[in-house]
């Protein structure tokens, strides 16, 4: 059972990398918003592989690389939605939150050392506003992204709950090994669907030049 | 397995994991919501679309049967008033050259050709002031109903009562042809079907619009019958009121006349 959960794990990094990949063999084709994206697939790719490298071949801490993958993430998330829903308020709102979370890493720098709860539900919050913005402009018309934007709004949104109570959970990890591997089992599951709608989108729609 | 995550500090994953069940479902619903409104508007627009194309095939076919019958009336005009007269004329001039014909005879059949030409001459010179009214052209759309009226009176069959109060260049020129065009329609309809005596004409211009009154005291028809007949060249009107952005209000009654009444905003 844990070679095979060792084994998923791996291939769900795979897959995160041939996506990177995938998308940043295609950026010169593309808009803005497709690189913004790839360029929001490649960063995390590297964390991934980062996260892997130094938790199971270093055997290192690697708890710290979670907060650039969810800062990054706003970060160009917030770009990519900005050209998706052609919204210029939204970097106005990065910057305020980028602003809120200096605040909150200078102020308790004890913080780097566990899961920021309150900065995840924050940026993801943000960005699952923004998906469901984008939801209303499909209704419009919109299919640019879709299968990325569903993806995005699953596990964005689902994903909160589960960041969010990684410290209580963390805390009690030793004597519950059980509750807190099944919460992150879960996380991987979901991860591995947004996967799929990624690929899915480049298959469906940018595996091809378009001729324009 | 399942009764070890209902018990102790592990309710609390339990309950995260509830909270996350729940969380997925909602996104399941709202995905779904968003899916089957845009569906339900697609469908409501492509209705919408539909009834649009049916009412524009409608108006192209009544274009044209019009332009079939415009054809129709000119190739009849051209035939009665032009060509059998110009066959005369290739007649008689066939006789002038014949060898045994008389001074006096020449004199003659050269009179009648002349007479026929000069007719021929005046009919051509009315079938193209039919089809496009110079007037209107060089001296504009009140000097051409001025002319419309005219044209009626000199009839004698028709009292003709008209105050024509049109502000130059209030429409434009495409815009005063359908003006004509219209007002020209419910002349010839009330001449060809309504034995009418008395044709009345109004036009008035306002600050921001032009008003139309157009009444006669034939026999009038039924409204609703008229509409699905679409004979009258009453669709061909609705058509033009519909490009100049106007309203149309016609009240009628069999035995007494028709009121038309057509407001065109700037």
């Amino acid at each position: 059972m844990e070679l095979i959960k060792n084994i998923a794990g791996y291939v769900l990094i795979l897959f995160c990398v041939i996506n990177a990949i995938l998308y940043l063999s295609k950026i010169k084709y593309n808009n803005k918003t497709f690189k913004y994206f790839a360029i929001y697939l490649g960063l995390i790719a590297a964390i991934q592989l980062s996260v892997t490298f130094i938790g199971r071949v270093l055997h290192m801490q690697n708890l710290f690389l979670f907060h650039f993958y969810f800062i990054l993430q706003f970060i160009f998330l917030s770009f990519f939605y900005k050209t998706l829903l052609k919204k210029t308020w939204i970097l106005k709102i990065l910057i305020v939150g980028l602003l809120i979370l200096t605040y909150q890493y200078i102020e308790t720098p004890s913080i780097f050392f566990v899961y920021n709860a309150f900065g995840v539900a924050m940026t993801q919050g943000i960005l699952v506003v923004y998906a469901l913005i984008y939801f209303y402009n499909f209704i419009k018309g919109d299919t640019e992204f879709l299968l990325v934007n569903i993806g995005l709004f699953f596990y964005l949104l689902s994903s909160i709950l589960i960041f969010a109570s990684g410290n209580l959970i963390f805390d009690l990890k030793e004597v519950f090994k059980f509750g807190y591997r099944l919460l992150m089992d879960l996380n991987d599951v979901l991860y591995f669907g947004l996967q799929i709608l990624i690929f899915v989108e480049w298959l469906k729609n940018y595996s091809q030049v378009k001729i324009k | 397995m399942v009764e070890e995550l209902f018990t102790g500090e592990n309710q609390i994953v339990s309950i995260v994991l509830i909270a996350i069940g729940l969380l997925v479902f909602m996104s399941i619903a709202i995905v779904l919501f968003f899916y089957f409104s845009r569906k339900r508007i697609i469908q409501s627009e492509l209705e919408k679309a539909n009834l649009e194309i049916d009412h524009q095939k409608s108006i192209l076919q009544s274009i044209i049967i019009t332009q079939e019958e415009e054809r129709q009336r000119i190739a009849q005009d051209m035939h009665d008033a032009i060509s059998s007269k110009l066959n005369v004329v290739s007649l008689n001039a066939n006789i002038l050259t014949e060898d045994d014909i008389t001074q006096e005879e020449t004199n003659k059949v050269a009179g009648s050709i002349l007479k026929i030409t000069n007719t021929v001459l005046e009919s051509s010179r009315k079938i193209a002031h039919d089809l496009l009214p110079p007037t209107l052209q060089k001296f504009g759309l009140k000097a051409a109903l001025e002319e419309l009226c005219e044209e009626i009176s000199e009839t004698k069959k028709y009292q003709t009562i008209y105050v024509l109060d049109y502000e130059e260049g209030f429409l434009e020129k495409n815009h005063e042809l359908h003006v004509f065009r219209i007002l020209q329609e419910l002349v010839n309809n009330t001449i060809k079907h309504a034995n009418a005596t008395e044709i009345k004409l109004m036009v008035k211009t306002e600050e921001n619009n032009l008003s139309l009154l157009y009444q006669d005291n034939g026999k009038g028809f039924n409204i609703e019958s008229a509409k699905k007949a679409r004979g009258l060249g009453m669709s061909g009107i609705e058509n033009r009121v519909v490009i100049l952005n106007g309203t149309l209000n016609i009240e009628s009654k069999l035995g007494s006349g028709i009121k038309i009444n057509i407001t065109i905003d700037k």
